[in-house]
């Protein structure tokens, strides 16, 4: 019987050529070895931004199941042809939780955020809000519920205008001792901050003062002192009292920021007001914001987990000194972060 | 009954761990229950014309069934290679027909044999092409056109699923497959397949 060797060559020329490739193969993986290291070696951000993005995308993958479950449905005649594509493309480009992944994109998770006609204005890359529509926003008086939902994407998503216009925090002057306000507590609080007995009257209407547990482990984003706290103060630029909506943590320019618990990145970009920032998205229906960093390194839609290294400090935005605006929320309502930061 | 060998190559098994690890177990058995009918099918159709096959080889591209198809007529071996995805197709319409109780199991069918039929060897329609072409106009005939339609395929085929991957923002599990297609696509230019 006449032997068949595979792709029809002689057993000799096939092994030259199997030994060749195996050379080859050994030859580019040994490249991107050596590379990675090198890479990893003389220039660690640059080696931890690659890694990161990568890992990003190995969590990001389309609904296989859902693809496959959508054509078999449209075949059977279940579907509509026209819904079966739409069922397919959205398995694939938005999948809303196929695999280990949640894959969801930042559209969606913001139009979870918010409510009403604001979804409406969720188009494009609502990762990027643009940074002109920040001044623009004129300040409000803090216990004025939100003027509008529609003015800008991110205003939505983290609260009202008094949001951006509190975020421009004194530096150095209101340096000093944390304020951890509290309904019951009206003078406890450094020099320069307002004095408030804090009542449903007079707080914002998205703004909760209780401390909630956490059913998940936190840590602290970054360490440093704490220098401007959750509530009620004198803003530093036109000596208006109006709320913070988070806590100012100073720090050294470049020192890392990590992440507050596990969760999904769900939007990063600039603004003038916020700089460069990022927010994560925790279980429980729990938001980070991480604002004024000088570089911002997680990417969005990246799953990180805690201590996961997200950006650094820095003095972007309406910043006059390093430091991180960090700023908790729940379902829509910030929460004082204060009672986390201890981790 | 002769011996067939089988093979599975160490990237194919890596790819598979790789898959079952970002889409979970449900979509991996899906595939692979469809990727069976379809050998079946290759298999049964293989037997029914006498061929004899030697080995079946698993790889990060694909399954191939090693065989020695060299007696077999143009339309024997046309049968045989279009017995895959008609197997495919036939598992999705009886699924289908039966109330459909595994809709997934009925779109794996049908995407399996849609992929298998595109003209890009070494894929069933590649082959498929090929062999008409043969029969119609002769080997070299054959030949020259399977490999610029297969070339052309093939860069398209890598480019389409170079944008799920860019839309998705992951699905990182095809790039083999991708750059597989491209190393295709510049075999077929340079007459190498």
């Amino acid at each position: 019987m006449t032997t068949v060797h595979r792709y029809g060559k002689r057993p000799a020329q096939h092994r030259h050529r199997r030994g060749r490739r195996q050379f080859w193969q050994f030859m580019i993986c040994g490249t991107v070895f050596v590379a990675l290291v090198a890479a990893k070696l003389y220039s660690p951000r640059h080696a931890a931004t690659l890694r990161r993005a990568i890992s990003g995308a190995m969590d990001r993958n389309m609904d296989v199941q859902e693809v496959f479950a959508s054509v078999g449905r449209t075949f059977a005649g279940e579907n509509a042809p026209a819904e079966g594509l739409r069922e397919v493309w959205n398995a694939v480009f938005l999948p809303s939780g196929g695999g280990t992944e949640t894959g969801r994109t930042v559209t969606e998770t913001l139009s979870g955020l918010i409510s009403g006609n604001a979804s409406e204005t969720l188009s494009g890359d609502a990762a990027e809000p643009p940074a002109g529509d920040v001044p623009e926003i004129a300040p409000q008086t803090d216990s004025e519920p939100p003027e509008t939902l529609t003015r800008h994407q991110w205003t939505e998503t983290f609260g009202n205008s008094t949001a951006f216009a509190s975020l421009s925090e004194p530096w150095p002057e209101t340096s000093g001792a944390a304020v951890i306000p509290e309904a019951s507590v009206d003078d406890a609080r450094p020099e320069g901050q307002a004095s408030f007995l804090y009542t449903g009257q007079n707080l914002p209407q998205n703004v909760g003062m209780e401390q909630v547990l956490l059913n998940f482990d936190y840590q602290s984003p970054v360490h440093g002192e704490m220098t401007s706290g959750f509530g009620y103060r004198k803003h530093p630029v036109d000596g208006v009292e109006r709320f913070h909506y988070g806590v100012d943590i100073a720090a050294e320019t470049g020192t890392d920021i990590v992440c507050f618990a596990d969760g999904v990145v769900t939007a990063t970009g600039e603004s003038t007001s916020f700089g460069r920032y990022c927010t994560v998205e925790h279980v429980g229906g729990f938001t980070t914001l991480y604002a004024h960093c000088d570089r911002v390194t997680a990417t969005s839609g990246a799953t990180v987990h805690k201590g996961d290294k997200l950006a650094e400090v820095g003095a972007t935005g309406q910043a006059t000194g390093p430091h991180l605006h960090f700023a908790l929320q729940r379902e829509g309502v910030y929460l004082n972060p204060v009672y986390y930061l201890a981790g | 009954m002769a011996r067939v060998r089988v093979k599975g190559s160490p990237a194919f098994y890596i790819l598979l761990v790789w898959f079952a690890a970002v889409n979970g177990l449900r979509p991996l058995l899906t595939v692979l229950s469809a990727a069976l009918v379809h050998e079946c099918g290759h298999f049964a159709a293989l037997r029914r014309c006498g061929a004899r096959v030697t080995g079946f080889r698993l790889g990060v591209c694909g399954a191939v069934l090693d065989s020695n198809c060299s007696r077999l007529s143009y339309a024997d071996e046309l049968f045989c290679v279009l017995a895959g995805a008609g197997a495919n197709l036939l598992a999705a319409v009886l699924c289908a027909a039966a109330g459909n109780p595994y809709p997934a199991f009925t779109g794996a069918n049908l995407i399996l044999c849609a992929f298998n039929l595109l003209p890009v060897r070494p894929l069933d329609g590649g082959r498929a092409l090929e062999l008409l072409l043969s029969w119609a106009a002769g080997p070299a005939a054959g030949e020259y056109a399977a490999r610029w339609v297969s070339a052309a395929g093939a860069l398209a085929l890598a480019s389409g699923l170079a944008y799920v991957m860019h839309g998705s923002g992951g699905s990182l599990w095809l790039l083999p497959a991708m750059f597989g297609l491209l190393a295709v696509s510049v075999r077929e230019c340079a007459g190498r397949a």
